[in-house]
């Protein structure tokens, strides 16, 4: 079970408070409507599935229920930083 | 063929233990009705100002029987009947949930250990006026650390009778 | 020496006999022996025969690294537990264990008679000869295969005991209580932090318990640890695994030790440790040599042979051959020799030894054969001599003995390293894989770190020998009957990575992950391929480090606790008034409420009947509800929903279909808007949690402008729907401060005032199609204002209806079920619910996916209604539907139907079904095919009653 630091929280919790939510920094578009068909593929399926750096997003759940973003190695499972929603990518 | 007997004890069987229980340095029993309220703001002091009351700056602090359990997100675990605003047209919500919970009060020198059968965290660390959801096996709880012995937990009415006796398990030494 | 027991010596105590039984037989032994050192001291030599070849075999080991001695224990009724290793088993009074793999007795195994066969069970064996013809494989393969391969017998009764579990914190975890792992745990308990010091065996020790010359030591630092507040001392717990970020999972030992009229409590208790740091003290294993008849019993590791006459007082044999690659197989003979163990020779292959070794043989008057290798052992049941040879490959001269001890170098027991992702480097000195690098925070000490003095060696698993490998039964893998000249098959035949060879061989697998045959199976496989073995590979070792009960990794999730059954505040009444439930989700509900002797559809049309024209109650508390608050309210809902919703008036409701970005419907659900900035939602019962999450999750991440919040209330309100034409007349008069006239009170309105004196928020709403209201009351209230309507509702002629009715009545007005009626693959125009849509709305959760090429192409299975053409046949739901029954299998599937029922109210079936094309079929004739039949149906709409929504105002 991985430990994983609570941007908000500020502190390393138990993975099962956490909920795994997918790739990060896949922001919906503002008005959908502008994208081509390939465009909204490309948002609604199409994620980067990297060996090694992975940017994520984790929601802690059963903590503070907040949403926040990860890098983790997907070959050692460590994670490099984690931050909270709305900032720059790491 | 392998026959396996028939469960002995059927979880629809189970009910929700109405008086204490007392095991080894521990006893499980209930904390009785209170007013719950989940507060949620961005603005901190709007809140406060609207609700009459003080709230704890920092997520997993208390205080006044109001805990901080999020970055715009308070509990408070009130006498059974306290009123609150709600602020109504302001960038606050102010919402009941009395009914939703139960509290659940593991009191003793062995309340620890019993609370650290299921729940991954490392309570021995958690000061005591320190609150913070997280779970009970897969079960989510809120627990407060109203005493150096005393641990309140809150659980969502209808997974109490579950933990009750999970805790009752845990106490008895899984008899 | 009384049999083989030794005169003194040992950590048993001679004064408190045990006795026990083996195979049926009474035997004796002492306290604080182990089942195989009891027997071995009354000359048991054989204890089981193998997995493959059933070929007798002895001991091997004297710990868990032990491949062969594996027996059952019977503690009674449920609570055989097989394949334990005889070393590990502590001895009781009354113990009672058996030999597996035999039949019928161990002497005399009729299934050995594959042992004389075993030219035709070569490696692959199985994959090989069994491939085909495929029937044959469940018929005649699988079972004979199960009879003659395999381990102990499963239990087959229920497991009566209980097992604990818990979750630990400490500073520093040290995993095995050798004097390295006792030194570490000193160590770091001087710091003041949490130390768990957990260990396998019986006592802490490891290696100390077989070395008198550290015992006052031992016992010191064991009080010393014992006094300290910050410790844990765990024996009999095994680490059967490590996982992320320093969490270890080991398995607490708790009663099994004991007389089963003394064991009391949980038998195991799971530990789920998470450690600051951990420190592996695991030691190492001695290695066995590959030579032809390795595994005649009485052939057993140096270091085993040491343990059982330091630690138990047993001699293994009386005559003792030691066949030794390394200086420890020296050290071990001699100081057997010094226990009063008759050692006749030391052959070594290696022609120079080491020459304080050799002269302290020579002062014992051991015969000494350097340079020479055992070539071939004699004795089938039991070692008699052995024959050796110069260099293995010189004239073979026969030495008299009956045992042989192996010493063929160590192995670091890296397992839980392994688990880590720890690396390892390959250590020439060793012959082994050492741990290297990890990025957890966690070292080895000891000798599985590598760093321990024990001289030094040969590195070679294999022996010579005169016949070539092709023709040698020299074993590598004892537990999985795995032989060089397997591996040697496997490289021949192609295969080159240690994986494929181990999966191709089966060596290393299973119960023993390789704890004895890696090592040397990566030397043979080397040796064949003629690369370094580096160039091999290592096999992974995984979790469990030795075989674990589910028992205890159930822990307290058994029976009644095995997971939470959520039951409403009024579940107690539906159980007192008969209810039959059904599990929704984690609730329970009740599906029906049968009366007298009612089957479900007798109960079911009941009720329907009822609920159409009288009333009818139901407990509708396990929906999902959500209040959402705040100024931005009805702009989040806006965004979310398919619908409109600014516009929505404080004390209307509106249906909310709810889309994921995909376009498809994942949920629905009626909500209230109470004030401007507040609303009630509701989801489906399963969907409560996940709509919260996806709310949730766009409100934090895309919309975190918006001034709302997310409260769930699923559990804040008990919700009793009373539906019928006179749900009116039952709760007007318990109502207070509400107009329920038509009027003042419309359909798809709520109204907030009192009920019973109890605050309520009351709705009008109708999944039935018929005037309905759904009372929300505090939960706690729930049964109190379900009894007060019931009492109002027997005066009507009401019934209680369930899930199944509730089921029925919506299907009959061709209301959705999310889940049954949608799969995730049904948009809300294939639903038939275009008109939940706002077309105005420039944007919602999923809108842009609904002009996407595939959701626009002609041809979607659309939602229909289905009638069959016998009214009385009623489809089952699932089926396949095909427009031409006559066409050849296999057939082209139009679609399936979702909802089928007798409807009493109709007084025939209905069903609802997804069909290509399915609006465009109106009237047309489409055939279900059933075993043995075929059912023909008429689409139409999916409205069967009431279609101008008539009775919804009573």
């Amino acid at each position: 079970m991985l430990l994983i630091h609570c941007p908000y929280c500020e502190e390393a919790r138990p993975e099962v408070e956490f909920a795994y939510g997918g790739e990060a920094h896949i922001a919906r578009p503002v008005d959908p409507s502008t994208y081509s068909d390939e465009q909204w593929e490309e948002f609604l399926y199409i994620r980067s599935n990297p060996r090694g750096r992975h940017h994520e997003r984790w929601r802690h759940a059963h903590g503070c229920g907040r949403f926040f973003n990860a890098v983790r190695d997907t070959v050692t499972d460590v994670f490099e930083t984690t931050y909270k929603a709305g900032e720059a990518r790491k | 063929m392998v026959e396996i007997a028939e469960i002995a004890v059927s979880a629809a069987e189970l009910k929700l233990g109405t008086e204490p229980v007392q095991g080894d340095g521990v006893r499980l029993a209930h904390a009785g009705p209170k007013a719950r309220y989940s507060l949620r703001a961005r603005d901190a002091k709007a809140l406060a100002d609207v609700i009459g009351r003080a709230l704890p700056g920092k997520i997993g602090d208390t205080e006044g029987a109001i805990a901080c359990l999020g970055p715009d997100e308070w509990y408070a675990l009130l006498p059974a009947g306290t009123e609150m605003p709600r602020g109504e047209g302001l960038a606050v919500s102010v919402v009941d949930v009395s009914s939703r919970a139960l509290g659940l009060v593991l009191e003793g020198p062995g309340a620890l250990a019993v609370l650290s059968s299921g729940c991954p965290l490392d309570l021995a660390k958690m000061g005591v006026g320190r609150a913070t959801r997280t779970v009970f096996e897969t079960v989510e709880i809120q627990v407060w650390r109203e005493g150096e012995e005393r641990w309140h937990v809150e659980v969502w009415r209808s997974f109490a009778t579950w933990l009750w006796h999970a805790f009752v398990a845990a106490m008895h030494g899984a008899k | 020496m009384t049999g083989f027991r030794l005169a003194d010596g040992g950590r048993i105590d001679r004064r408190t006999k045990r006795n026990f039984t083996f195979d049926g037989k009474a035997r004796w032994g002492y306290a604080g022996d182990s089942l195989a050192s009891a027997l071995l001291a009354q000359g048991q030599m054989l204890f089981g025969r193998s997995f493959k070849y059933h070929r007798p075999r002895g001991i091997l080991g004297a710990g868990v690294e032990e491949p062969n001695a594996l027996v059952t224990v019977d503690r009674g009724p449920g609570r055989k537990t097989p394949n334990l290793r005889a070393p590990s088993v502590a001895l009781h009074d009354g113990l009672a264990a058996t030999s597996q793999n035999r039949f019928p007795t161990l002497k005399t195994d009729l299934i050995a008679v594959n042992n004389m066969l075993s030219a035709f069970f070569p490696a692959g064996f199985y994959n090989k000869t069994f491939m085909w013809p495929r029937a044959a494989w469940e018929k005649v393969y699988e079972p004979i295969i199960r009879r003659l391969a395999g381990l102990g017998d499963s239990p087959t009764t229920r497991d009566p005991d209980h097992y604990d579990a818990t979750y630990a914190h400490c500073e520093t975890l040290v995993v095995g209580a050798g004097p390295a792992g006792i030194a570490a745990a000193l160590e770091a308990a001087a710091s003041g932090g949490r130390v768990f010091l957990i260990d396998e065996q019986e006592e802490i020790g490891g290696g100390a318990l077989s070395d008198p010359a550290q015992w006052a030591w031992l016992a010191e630092a064991s009080a010393k640890l014992a006094a300290m507040d910050n410790v844990t001392v765990l024996p009999r717990t095994t680490a059967i695994g490590h996982y992320h970020q320093n969490f270890v999972v080991a398995a607490q030992r708790l009663t099994d030790h004991l007389p089963v009229d003394e064991a009391e409590g949980p038998r195991e208790k799971l530990w789920r440790i998470r450690a600051g740091e951990v420190v592996l003290a695991m030691g190492a294993i001695e290695r066995p040599l590959v030579f032809e008849g390795n595994d005649v019993p009485g052939v057993m590791l140096a270091s085993a042979a040491k343990t059982f006459a330091l630690r138990y007082g047993v001699a293994v044999g009386r005559k003792l051959v030691v066949m030794a690659l390394h200086d420890s197989g020296w050290h071990d003979a001699l100081a057997l020799h010094k226990a009063g163990v008759n050692i006749a020779a030391i052959v070594d292959l290696r022609r120079e030894i080491a020459p304080e070794l050799a002269e302290a043989a020579r002062d014992a008057r051991i015969a000494c054969y350097p340079g020479y290798a055992v070539t071939g052992v004699s004795g089938g049941q039991a070692v008699n001599g052995v024959t050796v040879a110069l260099a293995g490959v010189g004239k073979g001269q026969k030495l008299e003995c009956d045992a042989v001890l192996m010493a063929g170098g160590w192995t670091p027991t890296v397992h839980l390293w392994s688990h880590a992702k720890g690396t390892l480097r390959w250590d020439e000195n060793w012959g082994a894989y050492v741990p290297d690098k990890t990025h957890e925070n966690l070292r080895c000490v000891g000798a599985c770190a590598g760093d321990w003095d024990f001289g030094s060696g040969l590195v070679r698993g294999l022996l010579p020998a005169p016949k070539p490998l092709h023709e040698s039964k020299a074993f590598v893998d004892f537990q999985n009957d795995v032989k060089a000249r397997d591996i040697g098959l496997a490289v021949q035949e192609g295969f080159r990575s240690i994986e494929h060879i181990k999966r191709y061989t089966t060596n290393g697998m299973a119960t023993d992950q390789g704890k004895t045959s890696n090592l040397n199976g990566l030397q043979i496989a080397s040796g064949v391929l003629h690369r370094p073995v580096t160039d091999i590979g290592l096999t992974t070792f995984r979790p469990p480090y030795t075989p674990q009960s589910f028992g205890a990794i159930l822990g307290h999730h058994k029976e009644a606790l095995f997971q939470p059954l959520r039951k409403t505040g009024i579940d107690d009444w539906a159980d007192a008034h008969g209810a039959v439930y059904e599990n929704v989700a984690q609730w329970r509900r009740a599906r029906y409420f049968p009366q007298g002797s009612e089957d479900m559809d007798a109960a079911v049309a009941r009720e329907c009947r009822t609920v159409r024209s009288a009333v009818g109650i139901f407990d509708a508390s396990t929906l999902g509800k959500i209040e959402v608050v705040g100024p931005d309210a009805a702009e989040f809902l806006n965004r979310m929903y398919t619908n409109p919703w600014k516009s929505l008036e404080p004390g209307r409701c509106r249906y909310g279909l709810l889309l994921g970005e995909h376009g498809f419907i994942i949920d629905d659900g009626v909500s209230a808007r109470l004030a401007p900035d507040r609303f009630h939602l509701t989801t489906t019962t399963g969907g409560a949690a996940r709509v919260l999450n996806m709310m949730e999750d766009y409100l934090q991440t895309e919309w975190a402008d918006l001034d709302v919040w997310l409260t769930s209330t699923t559990e804040q309100w008990s919700v009793i729907a009373v539906q019928g034409p006179k749900a009116r007349r039952v709760i007007a008069p318990l109502v207070e401060g509400i107009d329920l006239s038509p009027e003042a009170f419309p359909h798809m309105a709520v109204r907030e005032g009192k009920i019973c004196g109890v605050d309520t928020r009351l709705f009008r709403v109708s999944f039935t199609g018929e005037l309905g209201f759904e009372v929300n009351v505090p939960a706690e209230y729930g049964r109190m204002v379900w009894e007060a309507i019931w009492a109002e509702g027997e005066k009507h002629g009401a019934a209680a209806y369930g899930t199944e009715t509730m089921h029925v009545l919506r299907a009959e007005k061709g209301f959705i079920i999310v889940g049954q009626d949608t799969d995730g693959t049904v948009t809300p125009d294939d639903a038939g619910l275009g008109w939940a849509v706002g077309k105005k709305k420039p944007d919602f959760v999923g809108k842009r996916s609904l002009a996407r090429p595939d959701i626009v192409a002609a041809g979607r299975k659309q939602l229909v209604g289905l009638l069959t053409d016998d009214p009385q046949a009623v489809l089952e739901e699932g089926a396949q539907i095909v427009a031409d029954p006559n066409q050849p299998v296999p057939m082209t599937m139009i679609g399936h139907v979702t909802s089928s029922y007798h409807s009493a109210t109709m007084g025939r079936s209905i069903a609802m079904a997804l069909v290509a094309g399915g609006r465009d079929r109106m009237g047309e004739t489409l055939h279900i095919p059933m075993p043995g039949k075929t059912i023909s149906a008429k689409v139409v709409a999916p409205m069967f009653y009431d279609p101008e929504g008539s009775r919804l105002n009573g």
